[in-house]
């Protein structure tokens, strides 16, 4: 049975055509580079951390320095398979104006003092009294670690446990954030 | 013939208020009723989703992240922040992915328009087979009457003479 004359088949093949085009579009039109986190790029979000020993340290008072902020729990098995990396990455880079906060998160904190014994803790490592930097970071998981360079920008995010290698990529990348960009 | 017809237009008719309907359903915006702090907060959540869960929104989810994210949505509302700013926050932070419905712009704007589309669409085609399924029906249906005309004169006459015979 034919329910449509010439001209209704006409406009229905039109509007196909038209629909084709536009999810064509969609499939394999321009389209946003992914990056890690959506904060790479922008100015880090300031923090200050309550340091197990009591000490506070605060992100924008260590402008002109470049930053690795890495997040942990003592629960987490991929944070204790990078934890001596971290530790060596920063004896190596701790005399080049790098500075390595640890800021552990979802966790209790006698397991976390144990598992910095176990693990290390020779940079400085605490937590966020109000419990908000994990979610303005934009944390899903740990390990996460951002990268931020000595003008206060995020350069990148590094999902999931690190190694050496890895650790000096993003360093380099962060210190000299021109000669990547350039 | 004539019962064929408004058959025909009540069936039209009901297609089209079904369209009608649906479509003031799926394009009416809902309107906010919450107004105690929980409600807003729940509001709220509903429409993020867990960055570390399947498929849970921040509402649903029990994960350490869901909770603190309630936390700071409660803390930003009691701070007098609008639910734009603090959705706003959190996309931020996680991207758009973060939200429970796409954001209408770019390309997304084909989620929400498509199934509109193929709504109304699908509407006109099924009212367009039904016109001409109707009409193609009453033709057979006239041509059929007028097939059994003779035959019907020729049981009157049958049924004429069997009454004869038995009186």
């Amino acid at each position: 049975m034919n329910i449509l004359n010439a001209g209704g088949r006409l406009a229905v093949l039109a509007i196909i055509i038209i629909i084709l085009i536009i999810l064509g579009y969609a499939l394999f039109g321009k389209r946003e580079v992914v990056k890690t986190s959506p904060l790479v790029g922008k100015e880090a979000p300031d923090f200050t951390l309550k340091q197990f020993d009591g000490e506070e340290i605060r992100l924008s008072d260590l402008r002109g320095k470049t930053v690795l902020v890495n997040f942990w729990a003592s629960w987490c098995m991929p944070c204790r398979q990078e934890a001596s990396a971290l530790e060596d990455a920063w004896e190596k880079y701790k005399d080049d104006n790098v500075v390595f906060i640890g800021v552990n998160v979802w966790d209790e904190q006698s397991s976390a003092l144990t598992y910095m014994d176990k693990y290390g803790g020779k940079y400085p490592h605490g937590v966020d009294p109000e419990e908000e930097i994990q979610v303005e970071y934009g944390i899903g998981g740990v390990p996460e670690t951002y990268f931020i360079s000595p003008s206060g920008v995020i350069i990148d995010k590094f999902n999931g446990p690190l190694t050496e290698r890895i650790i000096d990529f993003y360093l380099q990348k962060t210190m000299n954030p021109e000669s990547e960009s350039s | 013939m004539m019962k064929h017809k408004s058959d025909l237009q009540c069936r039209t008719f009901a297609l089209y208020s079904l369209t009608a309907f649906l479509l003031v359903f799926l394009l009416t915006p809902s309107f906010s009723t919450a107004e105690s702090l929980d409600d807003q907060v729940n509001e709220i959540s509903f429409q993020l989703m867990c960055p570390v869960c399947q498929g849970q929104s921040v509402a649903e989810s029990n994960s350490n992240l869901a909770h603190d994210m309630r936390q700071i949505i409660r803390k930003k509302l009691q701070e007098g922040e609008s639910r734009e700013e603090i959705i706003q926050y959190f996309v931020d932070s996680y991207g758009e992915s973060i939200l429970a419905s796409p954001p209408a712009k770019g390309v997304n704007w084909l989620l929400w328009i498509l199934p509109a589309v193929a709504i109304v669409f699908g509407v006109v085609a099924a009212g367009m087979f039904l016109h001409k399924s109707g009409s193609g029906r009453s033709e057979v249906e006239s041509k059929e009457s007028e097939a059994s005309g003779p035959e019907s004169d020729y049981m009157k006459r049958i049924d004429e003479e069997l009454k004869k015979q038995d009186s």
